[in-house]
């Protein structure tokens, strides 16, 4: 095991000086594009969906139910995400037959309008499952 | 109960999300998505610009489609995979440094600085890359080099980072998730004590879900996009950032027009060689024998696209031409200047029989855009090196 990370820490920072090398000429644009990230990330991202996190679980007590309102948020956010570039794009960039060929707002839309559509149906389906046993057990007593 | 404010602490953060059995499997799927990437993204690279050692074959046809495909969807689906990592090890972020034993701070400092590295080369490339595939460009540096530079940070990073963690991460992995007691919480040694209580099997599945979101997050943002290079995804996608089509079916990256393209009346491909040259008059071009071949477009951007098209092999057109064939062979666009005005074919990609000097794109002769009069179409390369509006075909000694 102590070999293996010797190696590992030899060859990472191999690595790492090999790509500061190449970046070092671009290094004056680009550094506000790696700090953003992180910074970006932890100071907001990360406490916002701590928040989120803490008012959901006032909100919704029950585990299950919560859970599969929070995969609908998490997806949701991550095709928000991955929607940026396609809605947002400088007007200068050249003509591009082909290229961003769909109303992108719609389709986004559209797909998170089905997704919570199958998450509502989960959440009934999960209050329909829960009520049945106890209502079949109540008419068996009487 | 009231208490003041004060910057949280690791063993503040009690959720199941922040347990090491969670942040050891994300890293896990996140190692293998970022390995995918690079590996994929290093053949990009030296596909277009081979060293020396480097050959890239010929068949399968689809093989680029295939490579590059695989760099943007594990790309994309390390989106969400990076960010619930981070968020299970966020309550790291607020360990205190030992300010008092000065060997523990340095290494405590270095490994902040390390992380810091992994996070910020991590996100260059996740956004980078995702403004690239939409052609959007809200930067001032070079995209394909700077993404290039940064891979290596990010993977170096990568590596310090296993190096670091991989006793706790081997320890991690060998426990199974409902484990009872976690071998090291992320928020330190003595959270259970400082945590409120909860019972194990609560904290057992709220670690199973919260790996079962990520994972099913990274299917969804998969499957949202797939569609640029999964032909039978391409209606299921609403993210595809292209789509088979475009002029005569397939898309097009650089128009005619966006390139100053005017097509002399009198056009003739130039033929060179080493002690010789020859001139031939479209017409000429059109009466030699055709070969129709199935292949793809396939692009740096990931999308792909197939179509019939139909032109005289390479190796064909030499021999004609009576020039020395089995030689690499520079391909020159009527586009002057421009970053791929002009590709050089490696020798077994010019000794292709299936490697055209197309001139019809799914029986149409092709459109201005497509790269009329005659372009470009090797099998297995990136879009960007089936050379347009081609003028010249230099062998090289």
């Amino acid at each position: 095991m102590r070999t293996v990370r010797l190696l590992l820490l030899l060859l990472g920072a191999s690595a790492v000086a090999y790509g500061g090398w190449l970046l070092y000429p671009q290094i004056d644009t680009t550094l506000p594009w790696l700090v953003g990230g992180p910074l970006l990330h932890d100071a907001l991202v990360a406490p916002l969906v701590a928040l989120a996190g803490l008012t959901l679980s006032r909100l919704v007590t029950d585990p299950v139910r919560r859970y599969w309102i929070t995969a609908g948020l998490v997806a949701t956010g991550t095709l928000l995400l991955i929607a940026v570039p396609l809605t947002w794009r400088p007007a200068s960039a050249p003509p591009n037959p082909g290229l961003q060929d769909r109303d992108y707002p719609l389709e986004l839309t559209t797909a998170l309008a089905f997704l919570w559509i199958v998450i509502m149906i989960i959440l009934i389906l999960i209050h329909v499952l829960s009520r049945r046993p106890a209502g079949r057990s109540a008419d068996d007593r009487g | 109960m009231t208490r003041r404010p004060r910057l949280p602490k690791p063993e503040d953060f009690t959720a199941p999300s922040h347990s090491a059995l969670v942040a050891a499997r994300l890293g896990l799927w996140l190692g293998v998505a970022f390995a995918l990437c690079f590996a994929t993204g290093l053949l990009s690279h030296h596909i277009q610009h081979p060293p020396g050692w480097f050959t890239w074959p010929t068949r399968p046809v689809n093989l680029y489609r295939i490579t590059q495909g695989v760099h943007v969807l594990s790309g994309i689906a390390a989106i969400p995979l990076l960010l619930a990592k981070l968020w299970s090890v966020y309550p790291r972020l607020f360990a205190r440094p030992p300010l008092r034993q000065p060997v523990r701070l340095a290494g405590h400092g270095l490994r902040r600085i390390s992380i810091l590295l992994l996070v910020c080369a991590a996100f260059f490339e996740l956004v980078t890359g995702v403004f690239n595939v939409a052609q959007s460009y809200p930067w001032r540096f070079f995209f394909p080099q700077a993404h290039y530079a940064v891979a290596w940070l990010a993977v170096g990073a990568l590596l310090l980072h296993v190096a670091e963690k991989l006793p706790i991460t081997r320890a991690a992995l060998s426990e199974r998730l409902g484990a009872k007691a976690p071998s090291e919480p992320i928020g330190g040694p003595d959270r259970s004590a400082a945590g409120p209580v909860r019972d194990d099997d609560t904290a057992a599945s709220g670690r199973r879900a919260f790996l079962r979101t990520s994972a099913g997050a990274a299917g969804i943002a998969v499957l949202a996009t797939a569609g640029v290079t999964v032909p039978w995804l391409r209606r299921v996608s609403p993210l595809a950032w292209r789509a088979a089509v475009g002029p005569q079916g397939v898309p097009v990256n650089r128009t005619a027009l966006a390139a100053g393209i005017v097509v002399p009346a009198d056009f003739q491909l130039e033929i060179t060689w080493p002690g010789g040259r020859r001139g031939v008059y479209l017409a000429d071009l059109a009466a030699l024998p055709q070969r129709t071949a199935e292949l793809p477009i396939a692009c740096v951007e990931g999308w792909s696209a197939s179509a019939y098209w139909t032109g005289i092999p390479i190796l064909d057109l030499l021999g004609h031409a009576g020039a020395p064939t089995g030689r690499p062979v520079r391909v020159s666009s009527l586009e002057t200047g421009g970053l791929y005005s002009t590709s050089v074919l490696p020798a077994n990609h010019a000794s292709d029989p299936l490697t055209l000097l197309a001139l019809r794109i799914n029986g149409e002769v092709l459109s201005p855009d497509h790269g009329y009069p005659c372009r470009l179409l090797a099998p297995g390369r990136p879009g960007v090196l089936q050379t347009k509006w081609v003028a010249r075909l230099e062998v090289l000694a």
